[in-house]
């Protein structure tokens, strides 16, 4: 059974919808109704797998059937669990392109090999995505333009990216 | 109702002599800027201000196509994270 640190949450149920066993489903992926391709989701202990059928968009989620779930009363006893897929389910991606779960949780030195902190997410607020950085040794969380100047290197299998920030920013 | 044409773009005066001063020195440094309301011109690309959201100093690459609007629309002042899960990111 894959351990819980490659398992990403894709998703979480939100209770029944209906009275004939369909739910209501949060979608947490870039495109919400992609999730059923990552399927079957597995429940945060692996324990349980479902298929998913997505039915249509509503608010606050996707009307969705899964299997193994045909009554209401099933559906309410799955109110707030977390859906789970194995890292490697997600497709590979180009160079350049990194999954946010990947980057979350990455060790940060500078060009001169000092430690910085930690990405602690990754944020997009229009112009070009930004690494947010949190470490002992600063004040408060930092963010980096994610750009190849100013993060040369990122170097998944060590764990670690190197930056490179321009003046002013930490 | 909208700004006048005749007017020109809003831009407070210290973000034009920062931007212009950043882009004689050559230098890769975050210019920061407290202006939220000034409008992004075409001289501003390529370089990166730091935009106050009221907590900290957003850094703002400028591209083409982000002219014309304002620097208080790339800087947020309220957080929120959300779930990673399959979302990517993309080194420019």
């Amino acid at each position: 059974m894959d351990q819980p640190d490659d398992l990403i949450c894709v998703g979480a149920i939100a209770g029944a919808f209906g009275v004939q066993g369909e739910l209501r489903l949060k979608s947490f992926t870039a495109d919400p109704e992609a999730i059923a391709d990552y399927a079957p989701l597995l429940t945060e202990d692996g324990s349980r797998s479902f298929d998913v059928t997505v039915s249509r968009p509503i608010s606050n989620g996707l009307a969705v059937r899964l299997t193994g779930v045909s009554t209401k009363e099933q559906a309410d006893a799955l109110k707030g669990v977390k859906l789970y897929v194995p890292r490697d389910r997600l497709p590979s991606l180009p160079d350049d392109e990194f999954y946010h779960a990947d980057l979350i949780g990455l060790e940060v030195l500078d060009t001169g090999g000092t430690l910085l902190g930690r990405v602690k997410s990754v944020l997009n607020h229009g112009a070009g995505d930004l690494l947010e950085l949190h470490g002992p040794g600063l004040k408060s969380s930092v963010l980096l333009p994610f750009t190849r100047d100013v993060v040369p290197t990122v170097d998944l299998d060590a764990g670690r990216i190197i930056v490179d920030p321009p003046e002013g920013l930490i | 109702m909208s700004r006048s044409v005749w007017k020109g773009p809003f831009v407070d005066a210290y973000v034009l002599k920062k931007a212009e001063a950043s882009r004689e020195s050559g230098r890769s440094e975050v210019i920061k800027i407290w202006s939220r309301r000034s409008t992004i011109l075409p001289q501003f690309v390529g370089l990166t201000f730091g935009v106050y959201n009221g907590h900290k100093h957003i850094p703002v690459n400028v591209s083409e196509d982000m002219i014309g609007q304002k620097f208080g629309e790339y800087s947020p002042t309220r957080t929120y994270y959300g779930h990673a899960a399959d979302k990517k990111a993309k080194r420019k």
